[in-house]
């Protein structure tokens, strides 16, 4: 299975979760992002883009009988582009990165709304995304090396640091373990790298070193 | 498991529309065989003469074929079970 398939089955697995006829163009920019995702986060470019709020169970495995979906119109239109984007690129094969190219000049739905969120235009999303294409992922990594060194981190960033489950991590928030703050008049929730040592608890810490 | 060609009538139709095509019928064979309908897409021939395709399919039944090709919004013409003959067989 190659990530355009992997990308497609993810697609089908969101519409049907929303209990959806049809897999949309929304569905398929989903499972385009989850295909690339780690830890619920898909990270292109500059930007990291929680999954979860778009409502992607991603630790979730597709289950027992589930509704028949089919490609809808504006899902085909989509596939087309993107093979066409692989021709011209002088790719043998379609892609994710195809797929999430094809969104470039989307303005509405849920690419729209991905693009004023975070700030995203075609230009430089097409360039986010070229430079996954070609494997290099050296901004991506850079950016998140910058992000690693910023004293205050995200749950998702805070989580891949100490290389636990997100979901690990947000227990820890709830429980009390870990203080957590809330940004002033905003969702977000931020934790201070220095506080993640306080749940790590040294192996047979009861016995003394020889 | 029986095979099937699926008839398709695509004037004007790219190459890029014929993978893009594709690689939806192969999706959606995946999906419903993971839904315990198995349905595989064999390979298809594109007559350019007459822009005809003919793709085969291998399936429990025309049923599943399709709505293989329903759920990937490919058109067809026609559906019908075929006898396979190599040269190994006669």
């Amino acid at each position: 299975m190659n990530d355009a398939d992997l990308a497609a089955s993810f697609a089908i697995f969101a519409a049907k979760q929303q209990g959806a006829n049809e897999v949309t163009a929304d569905h398929i920019l989903v499972g385009c992002l989850r295909a690339i995702s780690r830890f619920g986060i898909a990270t292109l470019g500059p930007w990291s883009v929680d999954l979860e709020p778009m409502g992607v169970d991603w630790v979730r495995q597709p289950e027992g009988p589930r509704p028949k979906v089919a490609y809808s119109q504006d899902a085909v239109d989509l596939f087309d582009r993107a093979a066409l984007i692989a021709k011209s690129s002088g790719d043998p094969a379609v892609g994710a990165n195809h797929l999430l190219a094809a969104f470039a000049a989307e303005e509405g739905g849920l690419m729209g709304q991905l693009k004023r969120e975070h700030g995203i235009s075609s230009a430089s999303w097409r360039a986010a995304v070229a430079r996954m294409g070609a494997g290099d992922n050296k901004p991506a990594r850079v950016e998140s090396e910058k992000k690693s060194a910023r004293e205050y981190l995200t749950p998702e960033e805070a989580a891949e640091a100490l290389g636990v489950h997100v979901q690990t991590m947000r227990a820890y928030i709830r429980s009390g373990r870990l203080p957590a703050f809330r940004v002033a008049g905003e969702r977000a929730i931020r934790l201070l790298r220095a506080d993640l040592e306080k749940v790590l608890e040294p192996l047979n810490g009861d016995k003394k070193e020889e | 498991m029986p095979f099937f060609v699926v008839k398709r009538d695509l004037p004007g139709v790219t190459p890029e529309v014929l993978q893009s095509a594709g690689l939806r019928a192969k999706t959606c064979c995946a999906e419903m065989t993971g839904e315990g309908q198995p349905v595989r897409w064999v390979r298809s021939f594109f007559l350019p003469e007459t822009a005809q395709t003919h793709c085969y399919f291998e399936a429990a039944s025309k049923t599943a074929v399709e709505e293989a090709n329903q759920r990937a919004r490919i058109p067809f013409t026609l559906i019908t079970e075929v006898m396979e003959m190599t040269p190994e067989m006669v």
